[in-house]
């Protein structure tokens, strides 16, 4: 009957740990849209440009510490063409504040190849991200996209 | 009896130990299932998009070349630029679209076995920018775009007429020397054209 207790604890406690932490979850606030595009004429979005840089919320246990990890394309495509797409290595920003401020982001400049790390803040974790095309001066009319993937995982700390 | 007795008591440890083994395997899977749904909340992924339309894409054509005809020697010749033989070309792209225009004008003409050259010049008004896009020189409506404007110096207010054409009318003048060698005279006249972004 001992074991069968101590058993049970155990379980209640593996209980407790897995729901003491609130799952994350990741919403699409804003696609990163480009709009109209002048064949040859590149475009760049800024990540402070509300509206057409892309915007993420991440929401979670307030001061956990989460990893993000951005799946970049190097093109949008159209049915059978494709335009060149370049994320320099200071396109994205993060805000951990509760009002997050996209034209002064708390932290800036950020490499949005590089996995980043930061603390989810009591409304959740913001992120932004811009970005540039580059056309050619033959590119074929039409819309293009392309998917970017954000990966958002608690690292335990 | 006691022998009895021994066998009920054995067959209630056995039974004991079957319940526990199954209790705590029971109790293991679920910890498991607890622990596997907990880590599976350690992580979302989100796919957003990247859009963009592209506009149309500029095309020029040479409509209509500068058509200077027959000039005498010692005689000059000028072409206006709203004459039915001055210089046409066609651009066509996204409509009301800001449009770079850029064009490589001669110094002179010249025979086709290069053994004579004429001089030809463009003055500060030799061209019009017609963004109506009617394409004819000689009907060109005051304020549907830029007339009477420099070929070497072009508005940088331009752009693809609101039919997604505009035109460019281009006149000149050959200025024939008094010994100059009979024949027929060209010279290319390069334009070119870009998009601003606007």
């Amino acid at each position: 009957m001992r074991r069968i207790r101590r058993l049970f604890i155990g379980v209640t406690l593996s209980f407790l740990l897995a729901a003491g932490s609130t799952a994350q979850t990741i919403t699409v606030n804003n696609d990163l849209v480009f709009g109209d595009m002048f064949p040859g004429v590149p475009k760049t979005i800024s990540k402070y440009t509300a509206g057409a840089a892309a915007e993420f919320n991440v929401r979670g246990t307030n001061g956990a510490e989460v990893s993000i990890q951005f799946t970049l394309p190097t093109k949008m495509t159209k049915i059978g063409v494709s335009i060149q797409m370049i994320f320099f290595n200071t396109d994205c920003a993060v805000d951990t504040r509760p009002n997050p401020i996209q034209a002064s982001p708390l932290f800036d400049n950020l490499n949005p190849w590089s996995t980043l790390l930061y603390r989810i803040g009591v409304q959740g974790l913001t992120i932004y991200l811009g970005g540039t095309v580059v056309p050619r001066i033959v590119q074929p009319p039409g819309a293009y996209t392309a998917d970017i993937t954000l990966t958002v995982a608690y690292t335990g700390a | 009896m006691a022998e009895n007795y021994s066998t009920t008591y054995s067959y209630s440890i056995v039974t004991s130990q079957r319940l526990h083994q199954w209790l705590k395997t029971t109790l293991l899977v679920f910890s498991l299932l607890i622990v596997v749904a907990g880590s599976g909340m350690a992580q979302d992924v989100a796919v957003g998009q990247a859009t963009a339309t592209v506009l149309a894409t500029l095309t020029v054509s040479a409509t209509a070349a500068l058509a200077f005809g027959n000039v005498y020697q010692g005689v000059t010749s000028t072409i206006a630029n709203n004459n039915a033989s001055a210089g046409v070309f066609t651009i066509t792209g996204a409509a009301s679209s800001g449009i770079m225009i850029f064009m490589a004008l001669p110094n002179y003409v010249a025979l086709a076995d290069g053994s004579d050259r004429m001089t030809i010049s463009f003055s500060s008004t030799d061209a019009s920018v017609d963004t109506l896009g009617a394409g004819n020189p000689t009907t060109m409506a005051a304020g549907s775009g830029f007339q009477n404007i420099n070929p070497h110096n072009f508005p940088a207010a331009a752009v693809i007429g609101a039919g997604g054409t505009t035109n460019i009318y281009l006149g000149g003048k050959v200025l024939p020397t008094i010994d100059q060698t009979a024949g027929a005279y060209t010279g290319d006249i390069i334009l070119t054209v870009a998009y601003t972004g606007n």
